[in-house]
């Protein structure tokens, strides 16, 4: 009977109660959509880094691994092959490539621009990535050493198109410098701007006779099947990071996220201001239903002195009123999750045009285009219960208040 | 027998520096099954007298017992289960609970006591509606009822849990005569049927005459007690 007093109570002043759980509902509505956007960011970033630049596993000595900073040749993987063929024997994993990066410069007569340049297998590259899907232009051919990929942001900054030539100087493995024409067949426009703005490319082959690698390769990049649920792919990758690690116990194997540990600290750090941005509606929320329920008791004086008079307990007649916060803030939760879910239903559908809202304000950030929400129902658990949690906290002030006012000055009984 | 005994009960009030004496050393012994009336001028104690016999208010000197109980020396709970479990009440504005319907309204009372089925408080509601002739109603807000209507309601709530006690303010005030009538023709039934006893104040000539006692209250003080013979 007190839940039926509270709710047809709230039903009798609808207009009151669907402000105070709107705002409750626009809270969870930002905070839903946020989320979405930040987990499809993540998604994306992951999802650009595995297929682009980090693969999702990747192996390298431990010396290198200690000096990788300054990109040094001379440390490399002396039984690429044998690894390969024994990595590729595990189902969950869908290939294996060796990539090598090299510090340079790259001329074009006229001017001249320090580059870190990534040596790759053309046969298997495309195996563990996605490099040749973005190319306008053409691949590396069999045989010819002198080729080079650029990234599409960095060859219009110099004013270059496919054809052209270019100058690398470079150290070689045994620190010589060498010097050498390459001619662009292709650009590279990825959803990765830092591929796009710095990413140059040369095969194997012209690793070998230009860096005198001698078929040496600095990362084992190993490519794992991809899953729909990033946790479920993540789960993946780390089983296969560990199976590798027990495997080969002296190389390094990092997972994309240790590879890109500085990226996910700020993405996690964007997530905490999304929790205070969550925290401040929910505190607005939280004084409006204050503001409710105080009114409520206010009009309800003499039904809490009927009430009291009746035999309810003190604690009873604050029950009352918490009920009264506690399903505003369900009926605001349950707008919320609502309208969160139409929201992300068009997120996840449609995308977000990142490209076109953020403009160059994204900077380095590892993901360009349109960017896909997520579901997060873990989350929406925990705001949820955060929102209800807050909603009846808000009340039991003034329903104390009504538990606590003395009957006589309630009723003016008689 | 002696339901409630009032023995030299005073109520003080403070307002800023002035005290005001509400009640002067009252003594009264109610049986159980009284039909009594209070009457007396504004500001001579009715409201204090009743607030304190109904344990809303509490007396700064002497005792109450309330058949055979010393309520001086409970707590706010106590008090509380003691109005759940022994009185009941009839308000002169009806304060009927508006977002319940009737039947809802008269089981209020049975909800607080806690110790009834769903069943059997729709059972009782309806058939103490039945008494007061609302049964047809039972469905109906408030809002949709006549002031007579409101107070047999409000008469039906006070008197579903079968209390030992029922305290009526004014319980005629806002009705006119014929509807006044009635309600304390189904009090004066109620009362020989189940032996409840009935304290009212009023300022209704009619239900003074109906009253079986009448206690006269002047300046906090009881001026005369006088009972009828039958």
């Amino acid at each position: 009977m007190l839940l039926k007093i509270a709710l047809r109570n709230l039903l009798r002043h609808k207009r009151r109660t669907f402000f105070s759980a709107i705002t409750i509902a626009v809270g969870m509505l930002f905070f839903i959509a946020m989320d979405s956007i930040m987990a499809g960011m993540d998604r994306g970033a992951i999802d650009n880094m595995v297929a682009l630049r980090t693969a999702a596993i990747r192996l390298q000595t431990r010396q290198y691994a200690e000096e990788q900073d300054a990109l040094p040749l001379k440390y490399g993987i002396d039984n690429f092959e044998s690894i390969r063929s024994n990595l590729l024997k595990d189902k969950r994993i869908k290939g294996v490539t060796g990539r090598t990066r090299f510090i340079g410069q790259m001329s074009i007569y006229t001017d001249m621009k320090p580059i870190i340049g990534t040596v790759i297998e053309p046969a298997t590259d495309s195996t563990v990535f996605s490099l040749r899907d973005y190319i306008e232009g053409a691949y590396f051919s069999e045989g010819n050493e002198r080729e080079i990929l650029l990234g599409k942001d960095l060859a219009e900054e110099l004013g270059l198109n496919v054809g052209d030539y270019v100058t690398l100087y470079a150290m070689t493995r045994y620190d010589s410098h060498n010097a050498d024409d390459f001619k662009i067949i292709g650009v590279v426009a990825t959803t990765d701007p830092v591929i796009n703005g710095s990413g140059v490319f040369i095969s194997q082959a012209g690793g070998d006779s230009f860096l005198d690698l001698e078929g040496l390769r600095t990362d084992v990049m190993v490519g794992v099947h991809r899953k729909v649920n990033l946790r479920d792919f993540l789960k993946e990758i780390r089983a296969v990071q560990s199976t590798i690690h027990t495997a080969y116990p002296d190389l390094i194997a990092q997972n994309v996220l240790e590879q890109e540990a500085g990226f996910f600290e700020i993405a996690k750090s964007k997530r905490g201001f999304g929790m205070v941005f969550l925290a401040v509606i929910l505190l607005i929320a939280g004084v409006g239903i204050f503001n409710t329920v105080l009114m409520s008791v206010y009009e309800r004086i003499r039904e809490i002195g009927v009430l009291r008079a009746f035999g309810l307990r003190q604690g009873e007649m604050t029950r009352l009123f918490l009920i009264e916060g506690a399903v505003t803030g369900i009926f605001g939760v349950a707008l919320g999750l609502a309208l969160g879910t139409v929201v992300n239903v068009l997120l996840v559908k449609y995308g977000y045009p990142l490209d076109k809202l953020a403009g160059d304000a994204m900077g380095d950030f590892p993901i360009w285009g349109t960017i896909y929400g997520e579901w997060n129902f873990r989350v929406w658990l925990a705001v949820s219960f955060f929102a209800i949690v807050v909603a009846t906290i808000a009340g039991y002030i003034p329903a104390r208040k009504a538990g606590s006012m003395e009957i006589i000055s309630t009723l003016r009984f008689f | 027998m002696a339901i409630l005994e009032m023995k030299a009960v005073t109520r003080e009030y403070h307002k800023g520096e002035q005290v005001v004496h509400a009640l002067r050393g009252v003594d009264l012994t109610i049986e159980k099954g009284a039909f009594l009336s209070i009457v007396g001028p504004s500001g001579s104690g009715k409201s204090t007298l009743l607030n304190i016999i109904g344990c809303l208010d509490s007396p700064t000197g002497g005792e109450v017992v309330y058949n055979g109980t010393l309520l001086g020396s409970m707590s706010e709970n106590a008090l509380a289960d003691y109005r759940k479990n022994h009185i009941a009440f009839i308000f002169q504005s009806y304060n009927l609970i508006p977002v319940l319907t009737v039947r809802e309204n008269v089981e209020l009372p049975l909800v607080i006591e806690k110790k009834w089925s769903r069943d059997q408080m729709r059972e009782k509601a309806m058939a103490v509606l039945k008494a007061v002739e609302l049964d047809s109603m039972a469905g109906r807000l408030p809002k949709e009822l006549s002031g007579g209507q409101e107070q047999r309601v409000a008469i039906a709530r006070a008197l579903v849990k079968q209390p030992l006690v029922v305290l009526a303010d004014e319980p005629t005030a806002n009705l006119d005569s014929k509807t006044a009538e009635n309600i304390i023709s189904i009090m004066q039934r109620l009362n020989t049927e189940q032996q409840t006893t009935f304290i009212f104040s009023t300022h209704d000539k009619l239900m003074e005459q109906h009253a079986r006692r009448v206690v006269v209250l002047h300046d906090g003080q009881i001026a005369s007690d006088s009972r009828k013979e039958g």
